[in-house]
C-alpha cells in the first residue's frame, strides 16, 4: 500500500545532530572529517580482469573490470574506452527496488565515472590499437551490495583500486589487426583519483555522511582530486546554495581527508 | 501438568500433542502444535505458547508502539512502527469525526520525522495496522533519545511486573518509555541519558542470561535514585 521512498530522519534526533555539531561533534563520536572504517579488497572475483570489495562503515561495494577490444568513438579514433556502470542492488536497502536504474543510481555511475576520466587516471593514449578500427575498452561495472550513505565515495575507491590492479591481454597489430597475445599486463594507470564526499548538516560540513546524516542534509558536495592534490571532478548535490568560502572550505578538506585515502589505496593495491 | 518445561525449538518442530489452548507464532495441525518461529516453547496453564528469540515486530491490537511519521497524507499519517507493517494514523482519529480533508491542515499536527506513541488500534493481515492516540500519555513525543531493540527482548527490559524498567530508571532518574515493538524514548539529565542507553543495549545484547537484574544493577552502581 505505502511505498516507501527515503530514510526519513527523526526530527528529535536530528535537532540533536545539529546540536552536536555545533559542538564539533557527531552523532557517532567521530570528528567532523573522519571516515568511517575503511577496508579495500581485491581480486574478489576470479573470472574478472580486476576486482575491488570496499567496505566504508556498513556500505559495501562491489567493481569488476572487463577488458575487451571495441570500436573507437569517432572523435577519439586513436584512444581507448572507459566506462564505469553502477547499479544499486535491490537487496542493498529497504529503499532499493528492482526495475530500471533510479535518478540516483545514474548520478552515482556518472560522477564515479567523471572523477576517474576527468583525473586521466587511466592513459587512454596507451590504449588505441588500430585507428579508427580497434581500441581496447575498459568497463568498471559496481554493485552496491549495502547502503549506509556516502555510495559516491565508496564506489569510487572500489572502481580505482579494480582498476589499480587489473590485469588485461596485451595485444599485438599485425597487418592492421588487433591480436591477442597470452602475455598479461597491467592497465596503464597513470594517476590515483580519490573522491571525498561532504554533507552540510546545520552550517557544518561533515565528510563520509552516514545514512542519517544524508537524510539531514541541505546539501552536498563530492570533489575528486589527483596526486598533486589538483581538483580533477566535483558534484554539488540536494536543493540547496553553498557561499564561496564554504567551497573552498570544502576543497581544502577534500585535498587533505583524500591524501590519507589514497595512502591507504596505494597500501591496498600494490 | 504441575511443572512448566520450556524447550528450544526451530520452525518445523512439534512442541506438543494433545489439546490445548495456543498462541501466537504456533500452528495447529491435526492434535500437534507445531513451532513458526526460531523461540522457546512453553506448555504450560495457558496451554502451548512461544516466546521467540528473533524477529521483527508483529502487530498486536492493543499494543503500545512508538512510531516515526514517515508520510502525510489526506487522511491520516502513515508511521514506521519498526516492523514488515506500516501503521496508519487515521486524522478522524486525531481530529474527531468531523475531520474533513478540506478544513483540517494534518501537517499542524504530525509532521514528517515526529515520534509518537500510539496504540494498536486494530490489525488483521490483509490490512495495514490502525493506530490511535485516544487515552492518556499518547501523541507526539517531543523530546528524548531514540534507542532501538529487537522486539523480542523487549518483555525482558520491561521485566516481571516492570521491575526491570523501573531499577533503570530509579537508578538514572531518566523516564524510560518502551513501546512493544521496540523502539525505546529515554529522557532525563544528558549523563543519566546516556548511562540508561547502555543499561538498554546491555538487557538486549545480555537477555539470555539468568542474573540479569543484578548485572544491570551492578554496571548502574549504587547512586541512588535522581543523580547521575
Amino acid at each position: 500500500m505505502s511505498m516507501k521512498k527515503n530514510y526519513v530522519v527523526e526530527t528529535i534526533r536530528k535537532a540533536q545532530m545539529v546540536q552536536l555539531l555545533a559542538e564539533g561533534k557527531r552523532m557517532d563520536e567521530r570528528a567532523l572529517d573522519q571516515l568511517r572504517p575503511l577496508t579495500i579488497e581485491t581480486g574478489v572475483i576470479q573470472k574478472a580482469n580486476g576486482s575491488a570489495r570496499v567496505t566504508l562503515g556498513n556500505t559495501q561495494v562491489i567493481a569488476g573490470v572487463k577488458i575487451a577490444t571495441g570500436i573507437p568513438f569517432p572523435d577519439t579514433p586513436d584512444k581507448g574506452i572507459l566506462m564505469v556502470n553502477a547499479e544499486i542492488l535491490p537487496m542493498s536497502s529497504p529503499y532499493a527496488e528492482p526495475g530500471p536504474p533510479s535518478e540516483e543510481a545514474i548520478e552515482l555511475a556518472r560522477v564515479v565515472d567523471r572523477g576517474i576520466r576527468e583525473s586521466e587516471m587511466v592513459d587512454l593514449g596507451k590504449l588505441g590499437l588500430v585507428p579508427g578500427k580497434t581500441v581496447i575498452a575498459v568497463f568498471v561495472d559496481c554493485n552496491i551490495m549495502n547502503v549506509d550513505g556516502n555510495l559516491f565515495d565508496a564506489t569510487s575507491y572500489a572502481v580505482v583500486s579494480a582498476l589499480r590492479t587489473a590485469k588485461m591481454k596485451k595485444y599485438v597489430v599485425k597487418d592492421d589487426k588487433a591480436e591477442a597475445t597470452e602475455e598479461m599486463v597491467p592497465v596503464p594507470v597513470e594517476r590515483t583519483p580519490v573522491s571525498v564526499t561532504l554533507a552540510r548538516i546545520g552550517d557544518r560540513l561533515v565528510v563520509d555522511p552516514n545514512t542519517e546524516e544524508e537524510a539531514s542534509m541541505d546539501m552536498r558536495i563530492t570533489i575528486t582530486t589527483d596526486d598533486d592534490g589538483n581538483i580533477c571532478a566535483s558534484q554539488k548535490g540536494e536543493a540547496s546554495t553553498i557561499s564561496p568560502a564554504q567551497v573552498l572550505e570544502a576543497a581544502d578538506t577534500s585535498i587533505r581527508v583524500g591524501k590519507q585515502i589514497r595512502a591507504q589505496i596505494m597500501e591496498s593495491t600494490k | 501438568m504441575p511443572m512448566i518445561e520450556r524447550k528450544q525449538v526451530i520452525p518445523g518442530d512439534v512442541i506438543a500433542k494433545g489439546n490445548y489452548r495456543y498462541g501466537s507464532y504456533v500452528e495447529k495441525r491435526g492434535d500437534e502444535f507445531i513451532a513458526l518461529r526460531v523461540g522457546l516453547a512453553e506448555v504450560g496453564r495457558d496451554g502451548v505458547k512461544l516466546n521467540p528469540l528473533t524477529g521483527s515486530y508483529l502487530p498486536r491490537a492493543d499494543d503500545e508502539v512508538i512510531g516515526k511519521v514517515v508520510d502525510v497524507n489526506g487522511f491520516g499519517w502513515v508511521v514506521d512502527i519498526n516492523s514488515c507493517f506500516d501503521g496508519f494514523l487515521p486524522a478522524s482519529f486525531v481530529f474527531g469525526r468531523e475531520f474533513s480533508p478540506s478544513t483540517h491542515d494534518l501537517s499542524s499536527k504530525f509532521r514528517v520525522g515526529d515520534m509518537i506513541g500510539a496504540r494498536i488500534e486494530s490489525f488483521e493481515r490483509s490490512r495495514d495496522p490502525q493506530l490511535s492516540i485516544r487515552g492518556h500519555g499518547y501523541g507526539k513525543i517531543d523530546s528524548g533519545e531514540i534507542v532501538k531493540i529487537s522486539p523480542t527482548k523487549v518483555p525482558r527490559l520491561i521485566g516481571r511486573r516492570g521491575a526491570m524498567i523501573n531499577l533503570i530508571s530509579e537508578k538514572t532518574g531518566c523516564d524510560v518509555r518502551v513501546g512493544q515493538n521496540g523502539v525505546v524514548v529515554v529522557t532525563g539529565p544528558p549523563e543519566g541519558v546516556a548511562k540508561t542507553v547502555k543499561a538498554v543495549k546491555m538487557v538486549e545484547e545480555e537477555a539470555h542470561a539468568a542474573d540479569l537484574m543484578a548485572k544491570v544493577e551492578g554496571f548502574l552502581g549504587g547512586s541512588s535514585s535522581g543523580g547521575s
